[in-house]
């Protein structure tokens, strides 16, 4: 026993090396602000785990200062202010990151499950992560740690994710839908067809499915088909559902069936301005009288995108607000939906940008295919 | 703004059982201040003569709790389909998912949580229906802490939840007991199905909980991991309150037995979990077309149905006491006390669905008569079945079915069998030496051939569907010749001969002469 105590003394400089968490001292520079952060949050995550809660603390300020809207790090920080006593400041941490999260925008509601939530979704991709290396053969980590990065627009790690859970199992219809997401999120739209194809033979009813494949048809210019699978989900959507109805009957351009539908997703969620801009939306391409609209309070988008409907905003303006591809069509879409009665070429011009530009997968590019459909371009 | 939903059984499981719910069910009803926060016990299989388990302990209950509580009665003949697949009495899923389908469509939120809990908000201002009407949309868990058994068995009192409460926030400091147990994701802390709160949108998204989870464990996770897949995160309130466990492990709960515990499978209901969704419950999930009995405990409740039952039948004693005798001399007396006997057949009933058809055979035609008004009385609404064999009784009585012993035989849910003298008379002293006359001979021997016919072929005889053999209760078969004839056919406990009563389901009585017993009782010999 004495001599193993003494060896063991000898070698415990070496075996506390090997132990030591790999924790990210200076995080490299990897990409975008996004991705930086997020190095930082892991490394604060390591450093919390490992019981440094000041170490914790200034990874997650560092990840703050690149995106200073980050949730998960505001969350996590308010966590380990609580455990060392600082519940004023902690308190105050934890409403912000509460606040951060509900101002994020809801994905379409007619979208399969893991793209109606918003958010960062690093605390989950991390943990599964975590999960995935000491639970191994499982479905569930990989599945969920899929889903993270996939509702983060990083759909090649995601779908590295559901491949490996379908090592696991390979005939996981769920699993596989879900690799046709990533697939489609890819930009490979065949292959996400085929997949969708395979899924929706083994359950003709899966409307998220068919939600999917009607997007990744759409993007190969395959409108009709689209129409097709879109016709069904909504055949297949409970009455109960009118927020996803409302949104996949303006996908394919039903624009009086998705006037009533959205008429009742505004009642039910007031506080969706998607819903009330929608509306507007469809009142408008279905002949319908415009109504009066109260602009939210703040100025968040989609907003910008209410106010410029209401003569508000210039297209300038608009554009300005528009950050990201999808924010640019979206705002794109809605000054045809205004020029359409005046300038039907104008209207053209718009909506055309948004079908070459935007991402599929926008309730705005298939309205805009179908558009587009109408007006004979 | 919130439902609680838990679940349990009256089986007396645990000799701290009823403290630690009571203390429970007060603490979360202290916590809710929105008018349509209720509670949902969904009290399961608990045997058909038992009153449910909320009901056995309402005089602990504060007036806040009882108000605030709806108990849903699962009974024994619903559970029986489960029965061979599973060693549970008690099955989780099932419940909370019978509640779920009851809750309060105006509430936004869900509660799982379970009957040993106690929920303190952080700030003492604060109701946790404050709490969830504030914060955004999600799936939302607290870490438990633990309370050591003698802490709360010695210092907690069942009806002041707030003093518990305040208890509470003094030992969580003094005695160290906030320690947050962290889990793997989605778990996300140890023990969190004691407070898991999600949208009640949300879980009618999901199809409830797995009803294929019926060996026990895990329902929380399984919960845990569809919810964290369908919202994409698993939020705290840490930040908000804290949730304490009545930690009651000297006596292990009823699906505990250490290594040998029997569970649902860890990889199938959580690591393999590859969807929010249970499409093959989606229209069946928490039973929609059962109609489920609902018991309140402010409001109509059992002691309010007997005795409005009895106060329509009897008159109140004008003598300190009435007497009767055992001796051994009387033992073919067969005169017994009406208004005396009459609470204790009402007690038997009294618990029953209400729409429970009844089979009664009888001799006395004031017992049938008294009877029917008290059944009337106690808001039954099931039928009276008495067979056209039992002569002399009242013909007209409202809630009364005549007709052929075997035609109705299939349709009873519970009987009667009541063995007095038809000739005595209200006035008569009672087991004085009373001789049995011809008319009472002749109604007795009915009634006995009724009854040994209707025990012995009890199993074949029942409703359609029903599974769950149907209670007997003998009426004054005690310490007389009927004691022995009725104990033959049922397995009744020994009761006090003052109660007059004895009841219980048919013996199963393999032996010859039980077999003997079956083959004379079928033919009525």
């Amino acid at each position: 026993m004495a001599d193993i105590g003494i060896l063991r003394a000898a070698i415990a400089p070496v075996r506390r090396l090997w132990r030591r968490p790999a924790a990210v001292e200076i995080a490299p520079k990897v990409g975008d602000d996004e991705e930086d952060a997020r190095v930082h949050f892991r490394d604060g995550l390591v450093k919390r785990r490992g019981g440094n809660s000041e170490g914790a603390l200034a990874a997650f300020d560092r990840a703050l200062a690149l995106v200073p809207e980050f949730a998960d790090a505001v969350m996590a920080r308010a966590e380990i202010l609580d455990s060392l006593g600082r519940s004023i400041e902690a308190h105050a941490e934890y409403e912000r990151a509460r606040g951060l999260w509900s101002e994020l925008p809801p994905g379409a509601a007619d979208r399969r499950y893991v793209f109606r939530r918003q958010g960062y979704f690093a605390f989950e991709a991390e943990s599964y992560n975590l999960v995935r290396t000491n639970v191994r053969s499982k479905i569930l980590p990989q599945l969920a740690h899929g889903n993270a990065r996939l509702a983060r627009g990083r759909a090649a790690e995601a779908l590295d994710s559901y491949e490996r859970a379908l090592k696991v199992n390979p005939k996981l219809v769920e699993v596989l839908a879900l690799k046709g997401e990533a697939l489609s999120a890819l930009g490979r739209y065949e292959e996400a067809i085929q997949i969708f194809d395979g899924v929706l033979a083994a359950n003709p009813k899966d409307g998220d499915t068919l939600n999917g494949r009607g997007i990744a048809r759409a993007a190969l210019g395959r409108l009709a088909d689209a129409n097709d699978d879109w016709r069904r989900q909504f055949e297949l959507l409970p009455q109960t559902s009118s927020a996803a109805r409302a949104c996949v009957a303006m996908r394919m351009g039903n624009c009086s069936a998705a006037f009533n539908e959205f008429a009742l997703a505004v009642a039910k969620e007031p506080n969706n301005p998607y819903w009330l801009l929608y509306r507007l939306t469809a009142a408008r391409l279905a002949g319908a009288p415009a109504e009066l609209v109260t602009l939210p309070a703040d100025d968040r988008w989609p907003t910008p995108l209410l106010a410029f409907r209401t003569g508000q905003v210039t297209e300038e303006v608009l554009l300005h607000r528009a950050t990201s591809p999808a924010r640019h069509a979206e705002a794109r879409f809605q000054m045809g939906v205004l020029a359409v009665d005046g300038n039907p070429a104008a209207a053209r011009r718009y909506w055309r940008e948004v079908v070459d530009q935007g991402p599929p997968a926008l309730i705005e590019f298939a309205a805009a295919s179908n558009e587009l459909a109408r007006l004979g371009a | 703004m919130f439902s609680v939903i838990l679940y349990g059984r009256n089986d007396s499981h645990g000799y701290n059982l009823h403290k630690r719910a009571a203390i429970s069910f007060n603490a979360l009803a202290e916590v809710m201040s929105d008018p349509d926060d209720e509670i949902l016990f969904v009290d399961y299989n608990t045997p058909d003569d038992h009153p449910t388990f909320p009901e056995a302990i309402h005089d602990t209950l504060t007036d806040k709790a009882k108000k605030v509580m709806r108990v849903l009665r699962v009974r024994p003949d619903q559970h029986v389909r489960h029965r061979l697949k599973t060693h549970l009495v008690a099955l989780e899923a099932q419940s909370r998912n019978v509640a779920l389908r009851r809750s309060n469509p105006r509430n936004r939120w869900i509660l799982y949580t379970n009957t040993d809990m106690l929920l303190v908000p952080r700030d003492e201002r604060e109701s946790l229906s404050d709490i969830l009407g504030a914060i955004p949309d999600g799936f939302y868990q607290v870490p438990r802490f633990e309370i050591p058994e003698m802490l709360w068995e010695a210092a907690f009192d069942r009806r002041d939840p707030v003093g518990n409460l305040a208890k509470l926030r003094d030992w969580s400091v003094r005695f160290h007991l906030n320690q947050v147990v962290h889990n793997y994701m989605p778990m996300k802390y140890d023990a969190l199905g004691d407070f898991q709160a999600a949208l009640r949108e949300d879980m009618f998204a999901i199809h409830g909980f797995d009803e294929d989870m019926i060996l026990g464990w895990h329902c929380d996770s399984n919960l845990a991991a569809r919810l964290a897949l369908y919202r994409g995160r698993v939020d705290t309130l840490i930040d908000k309150l804290f949730g304490y466990h009545c930690d009651h492990t000297r006596v292990a709960a009823a699906n505990n037995k250490g290594r040998a515990t029997r569970m649902n499978d860890q990889d199938r209901f959580i690591w393999n979990v590859a969807t929010p969704y249970v499409p093959a419950q989606a229209e069946t999930w928490g039973w929609p077309d059962v109609e489920m009995e609902e018991i309140r405990l402010d409001r109509d409740t059992a002691y309010q149905r007997f005795t409005a039952g009895l106060d329509k039948v009897i008159e109140p004693a004008t003598a300190p006491f009435v007497e009767t005798s055992l001796e051994w001399q009387l033992f073919d007396d067969l005169t017994y006390d009406l208004p005396h006997t009459l609470p204790f057949v009402c007690d038997q009933v009294v618990t029953f669905p209400r729409s429970t058809a009844l089979m009664l055979v009888a001799t006395r035609s004031d017992f049938v008569s008294s009877f029917a008004k008290a059944w009337k009385g106690m808001g039954f609404t099931g039928p009276i079945l008495i067979p056209e064999e039992c002569g002399g009784l009242p013909a007209d009585l409202p809630g009364v079915e005549r007709a052929p012993f075997a035609e109705q035989l299939s349709s009873a849910e519970l009987f009667i069998f009541e063995f007095g003298l038809a000739t005595q008379t209200a006035t008569e002293p009672v087991r004085a030496g009373r001789e049995i006359g011809p008319i009472d001979k002749k109604r007795l021997k009915v009634a006995e051939r009724l009854f040994k016919r209707a025990a012995a072929t009890e199993a074949d005889t029942r409703p359609d569907g029903r599974r769950v053999p149907r209670r007997f209760i003998g009426v004054n078969v005690i310490y007389n010749k009927f004691w022995q004839t009725f104990t033959n056919y049922v397995g009744a406990n020994i009761n006090p001969f003052c109660s007059q009563v004895l009841a219980g389901p048919p013996r199963q009585d393999e032996s010859l002469k039980g077999k003997v017993l079956k083959f004379r009782g079928r033919h009525a010999l």
